[in-house]
Protein backbone atom coordinates (compact mmCIF):
# COMPACT_ATOMS: atom_id res chain seq x y z
CA UNK A 1 0.00 0.00 0.00
CA UNK A 2 1.16 3.26 -0.67
CA UNK A 3 0.01 7.02 0.83
CA UNK A 4 0.01 10.27 -1.07
CA UNK A 5 -0.22 13.05 1.20
CA UNK A 6 0.35 17.11 1.62
CA UNK A 7 -1.64 20.15 1.84
CA UNK A 8 -4.81 20.99 -0.83
CA UNK A 9 -3.89 22.52 -4.14
CA UNK A 10 -0.08 20.86 -4.31
CA UNK A 11 -0.61 18.44 -7.42
CA UNK A 12 -0.71 15.39 -4.98
CA UNK A 13 -2.99 13.87 -8.17
CA UNK A 14 -0.69 15.36 -10.91
CA UNK A 15 2.39 13.63 -9.18
CA UNK A 16 0.54 10.15 -8.59
CA UNK A 17 -0.19 10.31 -11.77
CA UNK A 18 3.01 10.55 -13.50
CA UNK A 19 4.52 8.16 -11.29
CA UNK A 20 1.85 5.45 -11.84
CA UNK A 21 0.45 6.22 -15.14
CA UNK A 22 -1.43 2.42 -15.81
CA UNK A 23 -3.64 3.30 -12.48
CA UNK A 24 -7.10 4.31 -12.64
CA UNK A 25 -7.93 7.26 -10.24
CA UNK A 26 -11.51 7.07 -8.26
CA UNK A 27 -12.83 9.90 -6.15
CA UNK A 28 -13.09 9.53 -2.58
CA UNK A 29 -15.87 11.99 -2.25
CA UNK A 30 -18.09 9.44 -4.79
CA UNK A 31 -17.13 6.13 -3.86
CA UNK A 32 -18.88 3.80 -2.04
CA UNK A 33 -16.88 1.37 0.81
CA UNK A 34 -17.67 -1.75 -1.46
CA UNK A 35 -15.43 0.18 -4.54
CA UNK A 36 -12.97 0.55 -1.65
CA UNK A 37 -11.89 -2.55 -0.85
CA UNK A 38 -11.86 -3.20 -5.38
CA UNK A 39 -10.11 -0.05 -6.99
CA UNK A 40 -6.53 0.58 -7.52
CA UNK A 41 -5.93 3.95 -6.49
CA UNK A 42 -8.51 7.18 -4.75
CA UNK A 43 -7.62 10.51 -4.44
CA UNK A 44 -9.79 13.03 -1.65
CA UNK A 45 -9.63 9.97 0.52
CA UNK A 46 -10.35 12.73 3.72
CA UNK A 47 -13.41 13.13 1.47
CA UNK A 48 -14.32 9.39 1.29
CA UNK A 49 -13.18 9.50 5.89
CA UNK A 50 -15.67 12.64 5.90
CA UNK A 51 -18.58 10.77 3.58
CA UNK A 52 -18.52 8.11 5.55
CA UNK A 53 -18.54 10.08 8.97
CA UNK A 54 -21.38 11.71 8.21
CA UNK A 55 -23.36 8.40 7.67
CA UNK A 56 -22.74 7.69 10.78
CA UNK A 57 -20.55 4.91 9.57
CA UNK A 58 -17.65 3.81 11.96
CA UNK A 59 -13.98 4.19 10.43
CA UNK A 60 -12.36 2.96 13.51
CA UNK A 61 -11.32 -0.33 11.40
CA UNK A 62 -11.31 1.11 7.96
CA UNK A 63 -7.47 1.19 7.78
CA UNK A 64 -7.60 -2.48 9.21
CA UNK A 65 -10.21 -2.99 6.48
CA UNK A 66 -8.35 -1.34 3.69
CA UNK A 67 -5.04 -3.32 4.65
CA UNK A 68 -7.07 -6.79 4.26
CA UNK A 69 -8.84 -6.19 1.97
CA UNK A 70 -6.91 -3.75 -0.97
CA UNK A 71 -3.19 -4.26 0.28
CA UNK A 72 -1.66 -3.00 -2.86
CA UNK A 73 -4.19 0.39 -3.24
CA UNK A 74 -2.62 3.79 -3.20
CA UNK A 75 -4.28 6.46 -1.55
CA UNK A 76 -4.15 10.18 -1.76
CA UNK A 77 -5.06 12.67 1.47
CA UNK A 78 -5.03 16.06 1.59
CA UNK A 79 -3.50 16.76 5.33
CA UNK A 80 -6.13 18.23 7.36
CA UNK A 81 -4.38 18.32 10.44
CA UNK A 82 -2.55 21.53 10.84
CA UNK A 83 -5.34 24.19 11.46
CA UNK A 84 -6.85 25.58 14.51
CA UNK A 85 -8.90 23.13 16.56
CA UNK A 86 -12.60 23.31 15.10
CA UNK A 87 -15.42 24.84 17.13
CA UNK A 88 -17.70 22.58 15.56
CA UNK A 89 -17.94 18.80 17.14
CA UNK A 90 -18.03 17.06 14.06
CA UNK A 91 -15.63 19.27 12.21
CA UNK A 92 -12.93 18.47 14.91
CA UNK A 93 -14.29 14.52 14.97
CA UNK A 94 -13.60 14.46 11.21
CA UNK A 95 -9.88 16.47 11.49
CA UNK A 96 -8.58 14.04 14.27
CA UNK A 97 -10.37 10.97 12.41
CA UNK A 98 -8.35 11.40 9.11
CA UNK A 99 -4.85 11.84 10.89
CA UNK A 100 -5.90 8.51 13.12
CA UNK A 101 -6.64 6.26 9.69
CA UNK A 102 -3.73 8.09 8.09
CA UNK A 103 -1.55 7.23 10.96
CA UNK A 104 -2.46 3.60 11.14
CA UNK A 105 -2.14 3.13 7.33
CA UNK A 106 1.25 4.63 7.44
CA UNK A 107 2.19 2.61 9.82
CA UNK A 108 1.60 -0.67 7.20
CA UNK A 109 2.56 1.08 4.09
CA UNK A 110 5.66 0.25 2.12
CA UNK A 111 5.80 4.13 1.30
CA UNK A 112 4.94 7.32 2.11
CA UNK A 113 4.96 10.66 0.19
CA UNK A 114 4.00 14.08 0.84
CA UNK A 115 3.68 16.38 -1.95
CA UNK A 116 4.14 20.63 -1.63
CA UNK A 117 3.98 23.04 -4.87
CA UNK A 118 4.25 19.74 -6.36
CA UNK A 119 7.22 18.02 -5.60
CA UNK A 120 7.00 14.86 -3.51
CA UNK A 121 9.74 13.92 -1.02
CA UNK A 122 9.14 10.23 0.16
CA UNK A 123 9.16 10.30 3.94
CA UNK A 124 8.92 6.32 4.22
CA UNK A 125 10.22 3.63 2.17
CA UNK A 126 11.94 4.47 -1.30
CA UNK B 1 18.23 18.94 27.44
CA UNK B 2 14.71 19.91 25.41
CA UNK B 3 13.30 17.89 22.46
CA UNK B 4 10.51 19.41 21.05
CA UNK B 5 7.80 17.47 19.13
CA UNK B 6 5.01 18.90 16.58
CA UNK B 7 2.82 17.93 14.53
CA UNK B 8 -1.20 17.84 13.39
CA UNK B 9 -4.20 16.77 14.72
CA UNK B 10 -3.85 13.05 14.77
CA UNK B 11 -0.95 12.22 13.71
CA UNK B 12 0.98 10.51 16.50
CA UNK B 13 2.71 12.67 17.80
CA UNK B 14 2.02 11.75 21.25
CA UNK B 15 2.58 8.07 21.10
CA UNK B 16 5.54 8.83 19.42
CA UNK B 17 6.81 11.26 22.16
CA UNK B 18 6.11 8.65 24.83
CA UNK B 19 8.37 6.07 22.66
CA UNK B 20 11.31 8.77 22.46
CA UNK B 21 10.84 9.06 26.61
CA UNK B 22 10.93 4.84 27.18
CA UNK B 23 14.27 4.91 25.46
CA UNK B 24 15.60 6.97 27.89
CA UNK B 25 16.15 4.22 29.76
CA UNK B 26 15.83 4.13 33.47
CA UNK B 27 14.58 6.92 35.30
CA UNK B 28 11.62 8.67 37.13
CA UNK B 29 9.18 9.41 34.44
CA UNK B 30 7.12 12.47 34.62
CA UNK B 31 4.07 13.48 32.59
CA UNK B 32 2.82 16.73 33.09
CA UNK B 33 -0.83 16.47 32.18
CA UNK B 34 -1.82 20.46 31.05
CA UNK B 35 -5.72 20.05 29.35
CA UNK B 36 -8.16 21.13 31.98
CA UNK B 37 -11.12 18.53 31.62
CA UNK B 38 -13.98 21.07 31.42
CA UNK B 39 -16.35 18.58 29.56
CA UNK B 40 -17.52 15.28 28.59
CA UNK B 41 -15.04 15.18 25.04
CA UNK B 42 -11.84 16.60 26.94
CA UNK B 43 -12.42 13.87 29.52
CA UNK B 44 -12.58 11.48 26.89
CA UNK B 45 -9.50 12.32 25.74
CA UNK B 46 -7.57 12.72 28.97
CA UNK B 47 -8.79 8.98 29.29
CA UNK B 48 -7.26 7.68 25.96
CA UNK B 49 -3.86 9.40 27.02
CA UNK B 50 -3.75 7.85 30.12
CA UNK B 51 -4.57 4.58 28.59
CA UNK B 52 -1.83 4.70 26.25
CA UNK B 53 0.64 5.93 28.87
CA UNK B 54 -0.45 2.98 30.90
CA UNK B 55 1.74 0.67 32.46
CA UNK B 56 4.56 2.84 30.73
CA UNK B 57 5.77 4.26 34.48
CA UNK B 58 5.06 7.64 34.26
CA UNK B 59 3.92 9.34 37.33
CA UNK B 60 1.07 12.23 36.45
CA UNK B 61 1.60 15.72 37.76
CA UNK B 62 -1.76 18.20 36.51
CA UNK B 63 -0.40 21.54 35.79
CA UNK B 64 -3.09 24.12 33.85
CA UNK B 65 -1.22 27.11 34.59
CA UNK B 66 1.94 28.51 36.58
CA UNK B 67 4.72 26.08 34.88
CA UNK B 68 7.15 27.47 36.42
CA UNK B 69 6.11 26.77 40.05
CA UNK B 70 6.30 23.44 39.04
CA UNK B 71 8.94 21.40 41.70
CA UNK B 72 9.74 17.83 39.83
CA UNK B 73 12.52 15.62 40.87
CA UNK B 74 16.17 15.97 39.98
CA UNK B 75 17.11 13.67 37.14
CA UNK B 76 13.90 13.16 35.84
CA UNK B 77 13.14 12.21 32.16
CA UNK B 78 9.76 14.47 31.59
CA UNK B 79 6.94 14.94 28.92
CA UNK B 80 5.05 17.73 28.71
CA UNK B 81 2.00 17.40 26.74
CA UNK B 82 0.70 19.59 25.53
CA UNK B 83 1.80 23.75 24.82
CA UNK B 84 -1.18 24.25 23.20
CA UNK B 85 -3.61 23.55 25.86
CA UNK B 86 -0.84 25.29 28.18
CA UNK B 87 -1.04 28.08 26.34
CA UNK B 88 -4.61 28.07 25.72
CA UNK B 89 -5.07 28.15 29.49
CA UNK B 90 -2.92 30.85 30.23
CA UNK B 91 -4.84 33.13 27.72
CA UNK B 92 -8.08 32.33 28.43
CA UNK B 93 -8.20 31.32 32.04
CA UNK B 94 -8.92 33.55 35.31
CA UNK B 95 -5.51 32.97 36.95
CA UNK B 96 -3.78 32.70 33.37
CA UNK B 97 -0.75 35.06 32.87
CA UNK B 98 -2.71 36.21 30.04
CA UNK B 99 -0.78 39.11 27.96
CA UNK B 100 2.34 37.86 30.01
CA UNK B 101 1.89 34.05 28.07
CA UNK B 102 4.74 34.21 26.43
CA UNK B 103 6.87 34.91 28.91
CA UNK B 104 5.66 33.13 31.80
CA UNK B 105 5.66 29.68 29.75
CA UNK B 106 9.55 30.48 28.18
CA UNK B 107 10.77 31.05 31.81
CA UNK B 108 8.71 27.95 33.19
CA UNK B 109 9.86 25.64 30.49
CA UNK B 110 13.68 27.25 31.39
CA UNK B 111 13.06 26.08 35.41
CA UNK B 112 11.88 22.81 34.27
CA UNK B 113 14.99 21.84 32.16
CA UNK B 114 17.54 22.90 34.31
CA UNK B 115 15.49 20.73 37.24
CA UNK B 116 15.30 17.66 34.99
CA UNK B 117 17.56 15.45 32.73
CA UNK B 118 15.54 15.35 29.89
CA UNK B 119 12.51 17.84 29.09
CA UNK B 120 10.11 16.48 26.33
CA UNK B 121 7.36 19.28 24.68
CA UNK B 122 5.05 18.09 22.50
CA UNK B 123 3.20 20.87 21.13
CA UNK B 124 0.66 21.26 17.92
CA UNK B 125 0.73 22.56 14.54
CA UNK B 126 -2.18 25.01 14.20
CA UNK B 127 -1.20 27.41 11.62
CA UNK B 128 -1.85 26.53 8.81
CA UNK B 129 -5.47 25.90 7.73
CA UNK B 130 -5.43 29.43 6.32
CA UNK B 131 -8.46 31.02 8.02
CA UNK B 132 -8.71 34.49 9.49
CA UNK B 133 -9.37 33.85 13.02
CA UNK B 134 -10.89 36.77 15.05
CA UNK B 135 -8.59 38.92 17.25
CA UNK B 136 -8.47 36.62 20.27
CA UNK B 137 -7.76 33.17 18.45
CA UNK B 138 -5.32 34.97 16.01
CA UNK B 139 -3.30 36.11 18.86
CA UNK B 140 -3.41 32.62 20.45
CA UNK B 141 -1.69 31.21 17.15
CA UNK B 142 1.13 34.49 17.17
CA UNK B 143 1.73 33.35 20.98
CA UNK B 144 1.89 29.79 20.21
CA UNK B 145 4.01 29.87 16.99
CA UNK B 146 6.25 32.23 19.20
CA UNK B 147 6.73 30.06 22.14
CA UNK B 148 7.13 27.12 19.38
CA UNK B 149 9.90 28.69 18.22
CA UNK B 150 11.94 29.77 20.88
CA UNK B 151 11.87 26.18 22.54
CA UNK B 152 13.01 25.24 19.21
CA UNK B 153 15.92 27.19 19.30
CA UNK B 154 16.60 26.25 22.90
CA UNK B 155 16.16 22.65 22.07
CA UNK B 156 18.50 20.04 21.40
CA UNK B 157 16.37 17.77 18.76
CA UNK B 158 12.83 19.45 16.99
CA UNK B 159 10.86 16.69 15.63
CA UNK B 160 7.80 17.11 13.34
CA UNK B 161 5.60 13.39 13.48
CA UNK B 162 3.48 13.40 10.04
CA UNK B 163 1.15 10.45 10.28
CA UNK B 164 3.46 8.46 12.84
CA UNK B 165 6.79 9.17 10.90
CA UNK B 166 9.16 11.13 12.40
CA UNK B 167 10.61 14.44 10.58
CA UNK B 168 14.17 15.40 12.01
CA UNK B 169 14.09 19.11 11.71
CA UNK B 170 17.15 19.70 14.77
CA UNK B 171 19.47 16.89 15.83
CA UNK B 172 21.48 17.57 18.65
CA UNK B 173 23.61 20.95 19.09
Amino acid sequence: MELIIGGAFQGKLRYARELHPDVVWVDGKACTLDEMCKIPGIYNFHLFIKKQMMEGKNILNLADMLLEKNPNMILISDEVGYGVVPVDAFDRDYRESVGRVCTQLAAKCSKVTRVVCGIGTVMKGE
Amino acid sequence: MITLITGGSGSGKSAYAEEQVLLEGEARRIYIATMYPYDEESHRRIDRHRRMRAGKGFETVECYTNLKELQLPENSVVLLECMSNLVANEMFKEQGAHENTVQEVLQGVCMLEAQTRHLFIVTNEIFSDGVEYEEETKRYQEYLGRINAKIAELADRVTEVVYGIPIEYKKGK
